[in-house]
């Protein structure tokens, strides 16, 4: 298939660098087996909830527990979006009806072995239904997902993902609109050995809407993560927040670019943006872009972006009292991670997801400790 | 309002310029054809007089600008530009003569009492018959007073000419430093600019000296209308000090609808250059027709250790700004600053910013900018601060503040942060806010109108900025923030 990639001169794609995708595109698929079901990442502590198998894009039903979800035609589309667009229209779909709300938070693990996959999905919730999802990309091809939202009146989302396979490329594109009252809350978390490209689309249609995007990026080696998220206030009384924290070691580039954008009708928004980068090596880079378009006069929205390395006070303070270099690093650099997993409401999902955060850092510290001694698949 | 009405003035003074106090015949216009090639721009040079290596230049610079593509990254609506459909060279044009003050708009001369200008600057501005000699006199007491500027300055040994002069005069230093800081293809802009570029400024301060009094093109161009693709080019070297006054808070007049100008700075160790710019160009009416496209590009490169550049900008005229005077941060321990104040109103549009480059060592750079949109304006800051990975210890601190006044207008914020080394420190800030009940009840509760506490707020607002304006223009840039909000309030 010819691929028809953006270049870095388009400004969307200025810190992207999509040069892989063909080679992997056409690398062959992994043919051995994969582990079975019980093996896989799932979330130990979580209460039981509908889980469901992805290998390459597609369904695997006898390993599956779909319970509400469904596996057909999906309204999603995002035509202008070069990657998005590839997805297809045969995915997988979570719609909920009024008050409605899955026994316990909905589990879905990608796993690639090759090559390239793409899945088109829907997440329509209706009035006052809820609905947890957690999401892990495994494996080692090019995973390529778009996911169209839907949330009616006070409808509420959580979406947490976590991106820990040990090679390849996932490319996440999100478009999600919510209407009056609703609540999405999206964490992601990238701490495995894949390039990533995040977008997102967030429309907060209705009055008094709320949204939460945000995630820890973690990159080494040549590792590129790069995230490109659009908040849009189109309604009155909405709020947001963006928290993002980005670590970069040896030659690896993390860059966020995240844009506020509130419409003339949307006054009385309040929204932040907080988007921090860390530097572990002088030959990594980190790129943050802050964006606000304010179109109404009677908003309130800040934005702080810091880049720098670790604090060398609070580094004395911990050596000062014993902590060993390494581990005090690790100790500073989880507190630095921790303000964007922390948004993750489910306790067990937290954990799992500073579990693996620390296992990134190659230090499973307390916190994380129940998670961390799992075995990962794929690492 | 008064746009309209300052509109209407000029359409007036246009239409009594074509009768009695049309300007006589025997002035004699010489213009290029219309349009642009290279017969053109060897018209230009021609004309100028200017050696055989800078003909060879302008034509380069043409040659790349017909490859080249205009820019649309910016927040900005351009109406498309015909670049065949204009003049590139003319005599300098002339106002429209009157005979006495009383025939200026009220309106006009109001702005000019509330911008405290002398009666006899007045006439100057307003284009008086007679007025010139009288008005030189008045404000600079004279030509003999010029050139004594011109002997203290000579006697520094600081170089002060217009750039056709220097080329002229000083052909090895222009030479060398032309096109040093803003290279030919830097983009599409600055490419016609050097390329056509029409006159400006150059300076050069010599070795460690500090230039005894502050300079200004205002001085200058009072004698010649340097036209629309102006180039400045100022050169610092060791140790040296000098402040440059760019623009005029009088409104200015101007036909040319495009203006494309280049402004280079080069500071060699330990110099410190200081650039404040006040541009009040006709924004166009208030149904936004008309005004000035400014697209300038402005670079200062700080070449030695410990030099500083800092740019203070006052922006308040033009439909549309385009506008990012930067830093290369090249210098160990060199420091770049920069302090804005963009106020846009009715249909005005400004994309500005700055981009602070950090390469060398331990340089720093402080960025302050403050964006006030009012009537259906859109305002944005673009900036970029670059920290290569060989700029240990780097510092950053950028705030950009917004202010809205009105639900009909736009406030936007894009910047651009990429750091490659870990010790550096960049922080930045950004607030968007508008004037709260609570603040104009204060000042108004105190006998204040609408309007004045408007601009008393404002002016609050961009303290930080106008704090770094030299004196007097600082007086001036206060007034004129408030005289631009007129019309938005109430």
């Amino acid at each position: 298939m010819q691929l028809d990639l953006p270049s870095n001169r388009a400004e969307a794609w200025r810190w992207s660098d999509l040069s892989a995708l063909p080679a992997l595109a056409g690398e062959p698929k992994f043919a051995g087996t994969y582990p079975d079901f019980h093996q896989l990442p799932w979330l130990g502590d979580a209460p039981e909830g509908p889980r469901l198998v992805f290998v390459d894009g597609t369904l695997d039903a006898d390993r599956s527990n779909p319970g509400p979800i469904r596996f057909g035609p999906v309204e999603a589309r995002a035509e202008d979006h070069p990657l998005a667009r590839l997805a297809g229209q045969q995915g997988w779909s979570l719609r909920l009806g009024p008050d409605h709300a899955p026994t316990g938070p909905v589990q879905i693990v990608h796993i690639s072995t090759g090559a390239a996959d793409h899945l088109p999905a829907e997440i329509a919730l209706d009035t006052d239904a809820q609905a947890s999802i957690v999401e892990t990309y495994i494996g080692s091809g090019w995973t390529n997902r778009l996911t169209a939202i839907r949330l009616a009146k006070s409808a509420r989302l959580m979406l947490s993902r976590r991106l820990i396979g040990d090679s390849g490329f996932v490319s996440l594109t999100d478009r999600a609109e919510l209407g009056q009252a609703a609540s999405l809350i999206s964490v992601t978390l990238a701490a495995g050995g894949t390039d990533t490209r995040l977008d997102g689309r967030i429309d907060l249609q209705g009055e008094e809407g709320f949204a939460e995007a945000g995630g820890t990026l973690l990159a080494r080696g040549r590792q590129r993560h790069d995230a490109n998220l659009v908040l849009r206030h189109s309604a009155a009384h909405g709020m947001s927040r963006q928290v993002w924290r980005s670590v970069a070691d040896d030659k690896a580039t993390c860059s966020v670019a995240a844009r506020v954008e509130v419409a003339r009708a949307a006054q009385k928004t309040d929204g932040e943006q907080s988007l921090r980068g860390l530097l572990l090596q002088r030959s990594a880079t980190i790129n943050a872009k802050p964006e606000l378009e304010i179109f109404a006069d009677d908003v309130k929205c800040a934005h702080g972006a810091t880049v720098g390395e670790i604090d060398r006070n609070a580094l004395f303070y911990l050596a000062s009292r014993g902590v060993p270099v390494e581990e005090a690093k690790a100790l500073l650099t989880q507190a630095f991670v921790a303000d964007a997993i922390d948004r993750i409401g489910e306790e067990a999902v937290r954990e799992a997801f500073h579990a693996d955060a620390m296992a990134w850092f190659g230090f499973p510290l307390p916190l994380g400790e129940e998670g961390a001694r799992r075995e990962a698949v794929g690492r | 309002m008064t746009d309209v009405r300052n509109r209407e003035a000029q359409e007036a003074a246009d239409k009594a310029s074509t009768y009695e106090w049309g300007f006589s015949s025997d002035i004699e216009q010489e213009f290029a054809p219309k349009g642009l090639n290279e017969d053109t721009v060897r018209y230009i040079s021609a004309k100028k007089g200017e050696p055989e290596w800078l003909l060879d230049w302008r034509l380069k610079a043409y040659r790349a600008w017909l490859t080249m593509e205009e820019v649309d990254w910016a927040k900005l609506d351009i109406p498309a530009i015909d670049y065949q459909d204009a003049y590139y060279y003319a005599e300098p044009k002339k106002k429209p003569t009157l005979a006495s003050l009383d025939e200026l708009d009220p309106e006009i001369r109001r702005t000019y009492e509330k911008l405290g200008i002398p009666i006899e600057e007045q006439k100057v501005l307003a284009g008086v018959e007679g007025a010139r000699k009288v008005a030189v006199d008045a404000v600079f007491d004279s030509v003999s007073v010029a050139t004594t500027f011109r002997k203290e300055l000579e006697a520094a040994g600081v170089i002060f000419r217009s750039i056709s002069e220097a080329v002229k005069e000083y052909p090895d230093l222009v030479r060398k430093y032309l096109g040093s800081v803003v290279p030919q293809r830097d983009n599409y802009f600055a490419c016609l600019n050097s390329a056509v570029f029409s006159d400006g400024t150059f300076v050069y301060i010599p070795e460690g000296v500090r230039c005894p009094m502050e300079l200004s093109t205002y001085f200058r161009i009072n004698a010649e209308n340097t036209g629309q693709f102006e180039r400045t080019l100022i050169v610092a070297d060791k140790g040296s000090y000098v402040s440059y006054l760019e623009g005029c808070t009088a409104p200015m007049r101007d036909e040319n609808q495009l203006h494309a100008a280049v402004v280079e700075i080069f500071a060699h160790e330990d110099a410190e250059v200081k650039y404040s710019t006040v541009q009040n160009w006709y924004p166009g009416d208030a149904e936004g027709k008309g005004g000035i496209y400014n697209f300038v590009t402005k670079r200062a490169l700080c070449a030695g250790d410990r030099s500083k550049v800092s740019w203070t900008q006052v922006e308040t005229g033009s439909a549309i700004t385009w506008k990012y005077p930067s830093c290369i941060l090249k210098g160990e321990g060199s420091v770049g600053e920069f302090y804005s104040v963009a106020l846009t109103n009715n249909y005005q549009q400004a994309d500005t910013g700055t981009k602070m480059i950090h390469i060398g060592k331990n340089s720093r750079s402080t960025i302050v900018s403050k964006g006030i949109s009012a009537g259906r304006s859109n305002n944005t800051y673009r900036g970029l601060v670059r920290v290569n990975a060989g700029a240990e210890n780097v510092r950053n601190f950028t705030q950009c503040d917004s202010l809205l006044l009105g639900d009909q207008c736009g406030a936007h914020t894009v910047p651009y942060i990429e750091v490659k080394n870990p010790s550096a420190q960049i922080e930045h800030e950004a607030t968007t806010s508008k004037i709260s009940d609570d603040q104009l009840f204060y000042a108004m509760q105190r006998g204040l109108n609408a309007e004045d506490s408007v601009a008393l707020i404002v002016n609050g607002f961009a303290k930080e900025v106008l704090q770094q304006l030299p004196m007097e223009f600082a007086v001036e840039a206060q007034k004129l923030l408030g005289i631009s909000l007129e019309g938005s309030v109430g």
